[in-house]
């Protein structure tokens, strides 16, 4: 389908230009020119069916959904900007050919020119306003590559990221709008939309979705107050000047307003902006035009005003304003272009820009200036030139358009300055570049570029010609076709001809030349007001931009810093209130009341015994800064006395695991210590600062009330009634006939619930391979050393049979815990446990050389057996395909033993086993290996630098 | 004697909690075990205290619900409890190795107030 | 044949942990072996990924009834023993996690791997608990899969160590220890409250809950919801984020992007499974606020970041506050898009986090390094950059462009990519995931109790993308567009294919976005209607074999 190839041909083209070896200039040029004019074949082939009105349409689902579809849709309208963007485009890669020099990476150019293009093609054709919007983001993104071209330039990356920034966040705005447009609509159809104008006037959110439009279409067309990206645009190689910033991208906002004007127009509100607007633009771009140095940058400004002059004819409510602004388009089109194009001509033959030190070049290089002559005096409206014309239509329409007195003065008034300002423009481009004096000690020597270059110049002012004189019969039936695909019937009659006769637009334009030529006549005469007013022109934008960045980035640096702690205390003390509070916000209603205790024997006990726990804790807390080994050893008087309360409560398991953990807990904290800081109470509590006091006391308050919480809530849970859960009643039911175990929490842990030991195991087995990760290149700081380097377990007198005995008993008493550990208390893990014990104490008793010159452990292998032979246990059950971790047991009856039960779950505990042995082991001997390495710890090595090689 | 119990946790919690919020790693260390110790007995008690009821069937094999300790929340806490020492015991490294890094045993790394 | 399809659920766990177990028997120079058997684990877990996916789609082949698939632990039913449920959501995020850790295991070798030891045995038990998490039917189980994912990140985010990567991790353990003492303490009311573990069971007896029994199992999910919003990220419970993520060597980091949404995932799955209804996790205002303040907040740090990854843990940020004030919003059609934007922005996340990587190496030539010296210091070592190259800068006013290398191109395209997507700007997905977000919100406006609510989270979702916009492009900008940076960096393809990949992925999912929403809407609607689940699940009771 040939609509599809005209959005395709230019993303194709411009993927293969991106592959061709850079600074293959020709090959670069004749691909791109080739897509281009392919594309422009592709257009004017659909010529036909568009001129008898038939809407060409094709459509792709994309996200049904959100009603998101790729829907290219051509009329009129689109067709005739199809056809500008194509055509122009073409020539453009011409003109670029040779105005990039040999040694340019042309790939990256052309490819993203013709990605440009296609974005372009892709707007101009959207049948879905979502599609559009995605197409209008990519001409955003398209340009800003092409705009920071030469990005080692700063102005080239400032200007890039200036124009992205702004043209980003108006496509944004742009995109809130449609999604409020289609939700008004029910549709993101363009059909659907155009055809809702009156429903989307009546809408409550018309205002806001009107505003956010005309944001996106502001902030593209460069109008004010969002202007100021143009200009700095203009670092981009000219070529992408010549073809963004006059006829295509910034003609997507006024695309926009002409496409959705059915639509939208016709409120007071859209007056009030859109003429507002495009009035300041017109006025304030071509004021501004007047006073640049920089050649691109009068253009620039002169596009700025012109913008503004298209806007302001569609915001005035009138078809015939439409159709001067469709005409403007064109016209401002070409003879801008090929401006832009002389322009660079002169910048790539004279080496400069700058207004002040060119002159004269008329001489040295007449066919640019005929053409610039030609192209400028279009730009001024000078009769039997194509911008003449459109701008007799703008200034009837002035005439025509306002109700109130005010407006019938001021719109004319306004309108005809503006006419002066950009004839006083044109005329001082024109004179400064190639009239006067001819400009010396030029960067090189100005002569006439290869004609190729001039080419496309040369068919632009053509153009420029041919329409000025004869506009009804070269441009009259496509324009008629565009206005028609907008107004449909409301298309009214306007005649085209060269000359429209005397009348009131006439007078006007008469005005505009004569003031223009006397402005800049008197402005010559007055240099120093000239000056004043360039330097002042000059000061309004010295990288402003980057000022504001980097304010913006310190204040948000601060701010962040704020919101965000970086200090774990603060943290904590969030996540404890956070916590606190939504218990309390849901729970609060639901606490037991309290029944008074009955006090018996029995109680006593428990309570003494608990009087003894919290004291140990509350010291803990108090002594943990001060006195660490005091604060340790209370520490371990609390999980004691947890100890005994496990055991107490009828949960023997809890306590011997509880007890063996504890011992290891203890043993390494104790290896840790030593490395800490050596820290003496030397502040008495008197000369605390407040700022700590208060500190201390908020945490006090929060402290107590989280463990008030935590109490209440235990309790509650404590004496809730409640039957005993179905989980329990099951699992006491099944553990001896289904699993063969009488110890009903070890078969829980086993079986029914092995998969959470089988997480468990594998949590110790990454820790110590953590641990060992970490310490295995740490060295411990050697001021926290003990001062004589003999390793203290060294000293211990300790007879030579238990060195020898130690983990031979500790072998076998595990191994029983083990194994009765199905029926009995014990099991696995604390079995684990306790031979590992018996490994530190070993290396405690007798030293870690003594230890480790006799016996070679790899904890790392015994953890990989463990996990191994716990998880194989699991999948040995899908070759009796049952589900992972199924408990296979078998009774087997042996001669002499008798019947012998053997099932999968012991093997399952083996493996716990030897996964907490390893593990243990690992962290403790990599722990107490630091003793070791501290006695050579002099030696160099980058603190956990990481010797890859080695 | 529950609410011995509760008040033992509250107490556990409480000390726990200071710790936490101290700006020393071993304050911090010691904290979060007796938050875990704290929490171990929280969810211990969830299955009512029972004396003398272990969890082990007896030779009778009698399985009334009644007779025996709740042994899901001592199944748990076992697991809890494995857990919680092996991230204990990587804390300590943890902290050991950033106060060989830095010099200092301060949680951020660096004194703030000093 | 379906029975043996059946199995299929528990690979995802299995197989890592396995292949972790054999991996501590080859020796640190052992490189190849190591090598292949991690890619061949992670090649498994997507397979089965993929399978699980194909089976929830496809109903109708009857392995899995309403695409719900129930796999029972050592065979016992329900309520009793641990049961893992695939259902759409969780296949869509084993597929997701698979898809991410495929490429990363395979930028990891390219020395990545080398910067300390035990780096696969630990990637793939994260693995494990990542899948695992996803998988589980039950509470307590899901905590321990929570510890197995966490214990392996602690080991992860100090691979390469140096200072930042250390003390960083100190606060990040610190703050998981509190989160999983609170889940603990939830799951403890939970039970105590309701008797059972089982998310199906719990759910199905919801109802008929005393009132003091449905005020503490409230309470209980509530506790639980601020653990899994510490592990979510969420504003004010996630300040060890960005330093963890910036600190974090470059594979690892790009396989954490997962990480933050298994804690979003867990509030989507819990919260539904009790109470379809009232989806917003207890309290939808506060979660709401929360979450909106979590997308201010991350765009105000991506906004301040001075270097690409401390943007992008950032960004991460952000989509996880997105994700959750979609969900927050309580209305049923904000779902899928939420999902949409959470599958999309993940791989994204994980990708520039992976181009980061790169670019630092890149920056280390130019001599305006801007980049934590930390986190680099063992990354020089390992990848032995001399001193940094200097060179011109005299070239500030000649009209010759730089002939830009291969490799930065690449990087700067892949950049670019991610930036689209996380930002989500046309014309990537994460622009349609948007666009879908805020179509389903203003939709919504009549169903939800606050409609003030809409239009707040339309405006944060417009304005996240604009702070994203603005902060990618200055990084961006000051990344590749750096005049100085003349010296080629050296891009691996074992770095540039992974990068690749997950770009693709992202493009992918922005063709297929159509049958991707389908998909993901079926899930949501399943987990609207969480009866199918509660249902598949309790049907387990087969006889138990003595």
């Amino acid at each position: 389908m040939l609509l599809w190839l005209i959005v395709l041909f230019p993303f194709v083209g411009g993927v293969c230009t991106a592959f061709l070896r850079p600074n293959a200039r020709n090959a670069e040029a004749w691909l791109a020119g080739i897509v281009a004019l392919a594309t422009l074949c592709a257009v004017a082939l659909l010529y036909p069916q568009v001129a008898n009105g038939v809407i060409v349409r094709s459509s792709l689902e994309w996200l049904p959904q959100a009603g998101v579809r790729i829907a290219l849709r051509m009329d009129g309208f689109a067709w005739m900007f199809a056809g500008l963007v194509t055509s122009i485009g073409a020539l453009v890669v011409l003109y670029a050919r040779y105005y990039m020099s040999p040694a340019d990476p042309v790939p990256r150019f052309f490819s993203f020119l013709l990605a440009f293009m296609g974005s372009m093609l892709g707007i101009v054709l959207s049948g879905n306003l979502i599609q559009l919007v995605v197409f209008w983001e990519m001409t955003s993104l398209t340009s800003f590559v092409l705009i920071g071209y030469w990005y080692h330039r700063a102005e080239s990356r400032r200007g890039a990221i200036v124009a992205l920034s702004v043209t980003g966040t108006g496509g944004l705005c742009l995109l809130a709008g449609v999604l409020l447009l289609g939700h008004i609509v029910g549709s993101y159809e363009l059909d659907a939309v155009l055809a809702a104008a009156d429903r989307i006037h009546a809408h409550p959110w018309y205002p806001a979705a009107l505003v956010l439009l005309l944001l996106g279409a502001f902030t593209k067309s460069a109008q004010v107050p969002f202007q100021f990206w143009l200009p700095q645009a203009m670092a981009a190689p000219t070529p992408v000047s010549a073809y963004l910033h006059s006829a295509a991208m910034v003609k997507a906002g006024v695309f926009l307003l002409a496409r959705l004007w059915p639509a939208l127009a016709g409120t007071d509100l859209w007056f009030g902006i859109v003429c507002s607007v495009g009035m300041g633009s017109l006025v304030l771009g071509a004021c501004a035009a007047l006073f640049q140095r920089d050649i691109k940058g009068v253009l620039a400004y002169s596009t700025v005003s012109h913008l503004g002059l298209m806007t302001l004819l569609l915001g005035m409510d009138s078809p015939l304003a439409l159709v001067a602004a469709i005409f403007h388009m064109l016209n401002h089109a070409t003879f801008k272009a090929s401006l832009f194009m002389a322009a660079g001509i002169v910048d790539h033959e004279t080496g400069t820009r700058d207004l002040a030190r060119l002159g004269g070049l008329a001489r040295a290089m007449p066919i640019t200036a005929t053409l610039a002559l030609v192209a400028a005096a279009a730009m001024a409206g000078v009769p039997l030139l194509n911008g003449f014309l459109s701008k007799e239509m703008f200034f009837a329409e002035t005439i025509f358009a306002g109700e109130t007195p005010a407006l019938r003065i001021g719109l004319p008034a306004l309108a005809t300055l503006a006419g002066v300002f950009s004839v006083a423009y044109s005329t001082r481009f024109f004179h400064r570049v190639f009239l006067g004096p001819p400009a010396r000690d030029l960067p090189r020597e100005p002569h006439e570029p290869t004609h190729w270059m001039l080419a496309p110049s040369l068919i632009l002012v053509v153009i420029c010609l041919l329409v000025g004189i004869m506009p009804a019969q070269t441009i009259g039936p496509v324009l008629s076709l565009a206005t028609h695909a907008i107004l449909g019937s409301r298309q009214p009659a306007y005649s085209l001809s060269a000359w429209p006769g005397f009348h009131a637009p006439l007078a006007m334009s008469a005005i505009a030349l004569v003031g223009g030529f006397t402005l800049y006549a008197f402005l010559l005469s007055r240099r120093v007001l000239a000056r004043l007013a360039l330097r002042a022109v000059g000061a309004a934008r010295r990288h402003w931009f980057d000022r504001l960045t980097l304010r913006l980035v310190r204040t948000f640096d601060r701010l962040q810093r704020l919101v965000i702690s970086r200090r774990l205390q603060i943290q904590l003390l969030i996540i404890v209130i956070a916590c606190s509070v939504v218990g309390y916000l849901t729970l609060n209603n639901s606490i037991a009341r309290f029944s008074a205790p009955s006090i018996t024997v029995l109680e006593l006990s428990f309570a003494l015994l608990w009087i003894v726990g919290g004291a140990c804790a509350l010291g803990t807390a108090l002594q943990a800064k001060f006195h660490r080994l005091a604060a340790l050893i209370m520490f371990g008087g609390a999980g004691l006395v947890t100890f005994l309360t496990f055991a107490w409560f009828s949960a023997p398991d809890l306590a011997l695991t509880q007890i063996s953990v504890e011992v290891v807990t203890m043993v390494l904290m104790l290896l840790g210590l030593r490395w800490l800081p050596k820290r003496i109470d030397t502040m008495d509590p008197g000369r605390r600062t407040t700022r700590a006091r208060a500190r201390r006391l908020r945490d006090a308050i929060v402290a107590t009330l989280a463990g008030a919480g935590m109490a209440l809530l235990s309790y509650t849970l404590l004496v809730h009634p409640g039957a005993p859960s179905p989980l329990s009643e099951f699992f006491l039911a099944q553990a001896l006939p289904a699993s063969g175990g009488r110890n009903v929490v070890n078969v829980t842990l086993v079986d029914f619930r092995g998969f959470d030991t089988l997480g468990e195991i594998t949590v110790v087995a990454i820790v110590a391979l953590t641990v060992y990760k970490v310490l295995r290149r740490f060295r411990p700081p050697p001021e926290s050393l003990p001062g004589t380097a003999r390793d203290a377990a060294q000293t211990m007198i300790s007879p030579a049979t238990l060195r020898r005995l130690v983990l031979p008993a500790a072998g076998v008493i595990s191994l029983y815990v083990l194994l009765r550990g199905h029926n009995a208390p014990g099991g696995g893990f604390v079995g684990g446990l306790i031979l590992a014990t018996a490994f530190i104490v070993q290396y405690l008793v007798t030293g870690t050389l003594w230890v480790e010159s006799r016996l070679r452990i790899r904890p790392q292998y015994w953890m990989a057996v463990g996990l191994l032979a716990a998880a194989s246990t699991g999948c040995g059950a899908w070759l009796g395909s049952r589900a992972f971790l199924t408990n296979m047991s078998a009774h087997i009856d042996l001669p002499l033993v008798g019947d012998v039960h053997l099932s999968s779950t012991l093997l399952f505990d083996v493996g716990v086993y030897l996964v907490v042995i390893g593990a243990t082991t690992l962290i403790l001997v990599s722990l107490a290996h630091q003793s070791l390495r501290g006695r050579r710890a002099p030696e160099a090595e980058p603190v956990a630098g990481i010797r890859v090689r080695a | 004697m529950e609410l011995i119990f509760a008040i033992a946790i509250g107490l556990l919690t409480g000390s726990g909690v200071w710790l936490l919020l101290r700006p020393r790693t071993f304050q911090v260390i010691l904290g979060l075990s007796l938050l875990s110790y704290a929490v171990n007995l929280f969810i211990f008690g969830v299955g009512h205290l029972a004396v003398g009821k272990p969890p082990i069937i007896r030779a009778d094999g009698a399985t009334n619900a009644s007779l025996y300790a709740d042994p899901v929340p001592e199944a748990l806490v076992l697991t809890a409890i494995v857990i919680g020492f092996a991230t204990t015991a990587l804390f300590l490294v943890v902290l050991l190795a950033s106060r060989g890094l830095t010099g200092t045993d301060h949680v951020d790394g660096r004194e703030h107030d000093a | 044949m379906t029975a043996w399809l059946h199995h299929v659920t528990a690979l995802p766990i299995v197989v890592p942990l396995l292949s972790a177990a054999v991996l501590l028997f080859f020796s640190e120079p052992r490189r190849l072996p190591r090598a292949l058997i991690a890619l061949a684990s992670t090649l498994i877990q997507a397979a089965a990924a993929g399978t699980l996916l194909w089976m929830t789609s496809h109903p109708a082949s009857g392995a899995a009834p309403d695409g719900i698939l129930v796999y029972s632990i050592g065979s016992w039913p329900a309520p009793y023993g641990i049961v893992l449920v695939a259902d759409r959501l969780a296949a869509v995020m084993l597929a997701l996690t698979a898809a991410i850790a495929l490429p990363v295991v395979v930028y990891s070798f390219a020395q990545w791997d080398r910067l300390g030891v035990y780096y696969h045995p630990l990637f793939q038990l994260l693995l494990m608990g990542v899948n695992g998490a996803f998988l589980t039917g039950d509470l307590f189980n899901l905590f321990v899969f929570f510890e197995i994912l966490l214990a392996a990140s602690y080991g992860l985010l100090m691979h390469g160590g140096g200072t930042a990567r250390v003390t960083s991790s100190l606060h990040y353990i610190a703050v998981n220890l509190a989160a999983s003492l609170i889940f603990l303490i939830g799951v403890a009311v939970i039970y105590g409250a309701a008797g059972t573990l089982n998310l199906a069971d719990l759910a199905a007896h919801w109802d008929e809950a005393s009132p003091q029994d449905r005020r503490l199992l409230d309470g209980g999910l509530a506790v639980l919801a601020v653990a899994f919003l510490i592990k979510g990220g969420i504003w004010p419970l996630n300040f060890w984020l960005p330093t963890a993520y910036s600190a974090a060597a470059a594979p690892v980091v790009a396989v954490f992007s997962i990480l933050t949404k298994v804690g979003v995932y867990s509030i989507v799955r819990v919260g539904f499974m009790v109470d379809p209804s009232k989806p917003v996790l207890y309290g939808g205002s506060l979660l709401f606020a929360a979450a909106i303040a979590t997308m201010a907040v991350g765009s105000l740090g991506a906004l301040a970041a001075r270097h690409p990854p401390r943007l992008i843990a950032f960004s991460v940020i952000v989509s996880a506050g997105t994700v959750l004030a979609a969900l927050a919003l309580g209305s049923a059609s904000t779902l899928a898009p939420a999902l949409f934007y959470l599958v999309i922005s993940a791989p994204a996340t994980a990708a520039a986090f992976l181009v980061a990587g790169m670019a630092a190496r890149m920056q280390m030539h130019s001599v305006t390094a801007v980049l934590d010296r930390d986190g680099a210091e063992a990354t020089y070592t390992a990848f032995d950059v001399g001193e940094p190259a200097r060179s011109s800068a005299s070239m500030d006013d000649d009209e010759v462009g730089f002939i830009i290398p291969a490799g930065v191109a690449f990087l700067g395209l892949a950049f670019l990519s991610c930036g689209l997507l996380v930002a989500g700007l046309p014309p990537l997905a994460g622009f349609l995931a948007k666009v879908s977000l805020i179509v389903a919100a203003l939709g919504s406006l009549g169903v939800v109790q606050h409609p003030a609510h809409v239009w707040v989270l339309v405006v944060a979702l417009l304005g996240a993308s604009l702070a994203a916009l603005l902060a990618f492009l200055r990084i961006g900008v000051r990344l590749f567009w750096t005049a100085r940076e003349t010296t080629r960096p050296r891009v691996r393809m074992l770095e540039a294919v992974p990068v690749a990949f997950l770009v693709l992925v992202g493009i992918g999912l922005t063709v297929m976005a159509g049958p991707v929403m389908t998909y993901l809407t079926a899930a949501a609607r399943a987990l609207h209607q969480p009866d199918a689940y509660i249902h598949a699940v309790l049907a387990t009771s087969k006889p138990v074999q003595p």
